[in-house]
């Protein structure tokens, strides 16, 4: 510092000196603060906006309430249900009785009951006895549970085991009845409240901090009948924009995040200390066919727009390399695919000569396809009418229109066909074929957009074979069925993309579930 | 006419805008594709269940007897509920207020502070290089979108020097000051403002922008009437005149702006929230929007509504009492 002959300092060299000290303090204090070791922070692309775990399907809502309300069963992509607040189950006369644990606490310090799973389960599927759940979907088979003592509940259902046990494991989670029945809201049926107390699980983290539409901040429970789990502190948030997702993964304010779009992966990639990991998701995308609207109705028309679609090209050039061409309804991994099947090929000279076999030539068509709502939808459902067009006896269009217009189209079933042939997405989310294939093939099916006796016979058969292994031969035929029908133009199966600190020992799953108790650092 | 008769004739008025709000809201509902059950239960629920949902939310009803219903309703203050959290919407929405309140008054704030002596300075030294600088500022404000600015703040200052974060406040203003008072610790305090400080310049850059024109076009005007002249014959400081009298005197068309501008920025803060994940009204409109969440959509936008109509009065009424000859134009 510049001093008088006095040795104080000048007022020049003064104000220098204090003004770079205030700057340095300044930004100290403005400094992005880093999530300490013992904290991670998971960035969702979708806050979870409700409280109530039963309420929605949503797969980021899943990652929240994992850790809150733990699942039954360990659930692998492709694998049968392993125990985990369950010991162990027996099926016998369409039903099965689970024996629970009986360590199990909630949050709130009652001990777990076989009357508390099954209440939640008749609160997923009893609209009298709950919220109108979207998970009722998923639950298909299951008719009714009951607590056979405190330690064991009884599920009826009425398909197969197997099928009851992907259903099951891959939904049952345990809320305390007391508890529920004091927080629900009256009009609506749900839980609801912004505070950390209107969360109750016997997972293996607890809500400490709520902050409604913005964070939850978990720590571990300490009566958690299991191992403890990894970090002291997990923070889950979320930002819509994945570019503010991967902002935030760069300045270390994240340490893992969803849903990285194609265009930012190398902006991750160029950032220190993160990566991004991939996975073939079980989400698939697909052009279902009415097939009692022309030209649908004939299987050699239906082949031939599977033939003049590149999947490959769409998935290099539209998707930059983050897909898997399709061949069958539903995804590798899940009980029933079949692994001889292989993806049409392109071959626009047999689907123009498939065309002219159907009668159908010069037809013309229209593709109707959501914006927004995949991996660059608009774009894929552009580049599959294109070629379709080029064709030379078949003429194509694509309207791209607001999701809720293919989602109506999806839901109408077969009976309304004003809109025949749109593109959809589909997660196989229980693991196994029949959630891939029943709704969509079977008459009264939820979304059905294919009439065909036969391959809806054949569904049925799988649904009443006990024998697990005869099952899965049974929902291969089916799958192969499927591709030879073509009741569907197979695209793609969406990779999922995730931006992760490269010090996490961590793979992403299938079925996009995020639970830490699979990481370590 | 009194004062008090014009208000009441500017809140019938202010009623009428709302109620158009609200049928335009209405009818784009009414007349937009996709069906409402599907959000509630999902794509592939059971038939049955959608129709008991249908029928709980009465979707059933004929249109005129769901747009009675819903006139009802927003005359109570009911706004329905939200299709895709089944919570109130008008829960919903206020509970989103306090931070696009924030967000717009420390918007205010930056540009008021940035802008006024921006304004004196470009005034007070017309068509030199200052002048010319404050110009150039202000049409660059006034022309840069708000997402790219946004955008372009986060990838230099939060991503590439790592002074403030990238968005997601995690603590609002009110916890903040209230842990501050409690315990005595301003860590939420410098948290709130570290997250605050990127999108408000965001939010404020035109209304900066605006201000800065404002003032230096206004203090023109007040700088070649006589009363300068004679402050100056006077001997009294170039500086004192300036800020003292002539600036007291361009605030005046400027606190109006400021006041018309509030609810500008209410409803603007649209783009801002979503790109720093801000948790107020636009984020959730935005959030609203994608679900196609009809009740809470309708509710944001007649909130916004609202509070534009609201803040006209209030404008109004001040303007009113400072200048009667409004009253009987």
């Amino acid at each position: 510092m510049e001093r008088e002959a006095n040795g104080r300092p000048t007022r020049r060299s003064f104000l220098i000196t204090t003004g770079a000290a205030s700057v340095v303090a300044v930004s100290g204090c403005l400094g992005g603060e880093g999530p300490g070791d013992d904290e991670f922070v998971i960035t969702l692309s979708q806050f979870p906006d409700t409280v109530d775990p039963i309420d929605h399907i949503t797969g980021d809502y899943f990652d929240v309430f994992d850790h809150v309300y733990e699942p039954l069963f360990d659930i692998q992509p492709g694998e049968a249900p392993e125990p985990r607040v369950v010991e162990d189950w027996e099926h016998a006369d369409g039903a099965v009785e689970l024996s629970l644990r009986d360590d199990v606490q909630f949050h709130d310090g009652q001990d777990l009951t076989a009357e508390d799973v099954a209440f939640t389960l008749e609160r997923q599927i009893d609209p009298e006895v709950g919220p109108a759940s979207s998970q009722v979907a998923g639950l298909g088979s299951i008719e009714g549970a009951e607590a056979v003592d405190d330690s064991t509940v009884r599920f009826e259902y009425s398909g197969a085991a197997a099928l009851a046990e992907y259903e099951f494991g891959n939904y049952a989670r345990a809320m305390s009845r007391e508890w529920t029945d004091e927080q629900e809201s009256a009009e609506s049926g749900e839980i609801v409240g912004n505070s950390a107390d209107v969360f109750n699980g016997t997972g293996p983290y607890e809500v400490v901090d709520f902050t409604p539409d913005t964070e939850i901040v978990l720590e571990p429970f300490d009566d958690y009948w299991g191992d403890e789990p990894p970090f002291d502190r997990l923070v889950f948030n979320a930002d819509e924009e994945s570019s503010g997702r991967v902002a935030a993964l760069e300045t270390g304010e994240s340490d893992l995040t969803i849903n990285v779009l194609p265009e930012d992966v190398q902006t991750v990639q160029n950032a220190e200390d993160a990566e991004v990991r991939t996975v073939t998701s079980f989400r698939n995308i697909f052009c279902p066919m009415k097939n009692e609207a022309e030209p649908f109705d004939s299987q050699a028309f239906r082949q031939a727009m599977n033939y003049a679609v590149d999947n490959e090209g769409i998935i290099d050039d539209v998707l930059s390399g983050f897909g898997e061409p399709m061949s069958q309804p539903v995804p590798p991994g899940v009980n029933g695919y079949n692994p001889d099947l292989d993806p049409y090929p392109h071959d626009p000279d047999e689907a123009a000569s498939l065309v002219e076999e159907s009668g159908y030539g010069g037809a013309e068509i229209e593709l109707v396809a959501p914006q927004g709502r995949y991996l660059n939808d608009a774009d894929v459902a552009q580049t599959v009418a294109d070629q379709i067009d080029q064709l030379e006896n078949v003429s194509c269009d694509v309207d791209v229109v607001d999701f809720g217009v293919v989602s109506d189209a999806n839901s109408a079933g077969m009976d309304d066909y004003e809109i025949p042939f749109f593109m959809i997405g589909w997660g196989v989310i229980t693991g196994d074929t029949d959630y891939g294939v029943s709704g969509f093939f079977q008459e009264g099916g939820g979304v059905q957009t294919f009439r065909d006796e036969e391959l809806d016979q054949a569904i049925e058969e799988s649904k009443g074979i006990d024998d697990p292994e005869e099952r899965e031969r049974q929902l291969q035929d089916v799958n192969e069925m499927a591709r030879e029908k073509a009741p569907w133009i197979f695209l793609h199966l969406q990779e999922s993309i995730y931006g992760v600190r490269q010090d996490v020992q961590w793979e992403p799953r299938e079925d996009e579930t995020i639970w830490a108790w699979e990481m370590s650092q | 006419m009194a004062l008090g008769k014009f208000l009441v004739k500017r809140l019938l008025q202010g009623v009428f805008v709302v109620w158009g709000v609200v049928t335009v809201m209405f009818t784009l509902r009414a007349v937009s594709p996709g069906d409402p059950a599907n959000l509630i239960v999902g794509e592939a629920a059971d038939p049955h269940l959608r129709e008991q949902v249908r029928e709980q939310y009465g979707l059933n009803e004929p249109i005129h007897v769901q747009y009675a219903d819903y006139l009802q309703g927003i005359a109570v203050g009911d706004f329905g509920y939200s299709f895709q959290s089944g919570r109130q919407v008008e829960a919903m929405v206020i509970e989103r207020v306090p931070a696009t309140l924030e967000l717009a008054v420390a918007a205010t704030i930056i540009a008021i502070l940035i802008a006024v002596p921006l304004g004196v300075i470009s005034a007070s030294r017309r068509n030199e290089p200052a002048d010319y600088g404050a110009t150039l500022f202000s049409l660059l404000g006034i022309s840069t979108p708000n997402f790219w600015l946004g955008l372009m703040l986060i990838l230099l200052l939060a991503v590439q020097i790592g002074l403030f974060p990238t968005g997601r406040r995690p603590v609002g203003l009110v916890e903040a000051l209230t842990a501050l008072v409690t315990t005595g610790y301003a860590t939420g305090l410098v948290t709130w403002l570290k997250h605050i400080i990127l999108p408000a310049i965001t939010l404020g850059t035109y209304f900066t922008a605006l201000i800065t024109r404002l003032t230096r076009s206004g203090m023109l005007d007040e700088l070649g009437k006589p009363y300068v002249d004679a402050t100056e014959a006077k001997g009294l400081p170039a500086a004192l005149i300036r800020y003292k009298h002539v600036l007291r005197n361009t605030m005046i068309p400027i606190v109006t702006v400021l006041g018309l501008q509030l609810g500008t920025l209410i409803g603007g803060a649209v783009i801002t929230e979503t790109v720093f994940s801000w948790p107020g009204l636009g984020d959730r409109l935005i959030q609203a929007l994608n679900a196609r969440d009809w009740p809470l959509m309708q509710g944001i936008i007649v909130f916004i509504g609202i509070s534009f109509v609201l803040i006209n009065i209030v404008v109004d009424a001040l303007y009113a009492s400072l200048d009667p000859r409004v009253i009987d134009e």
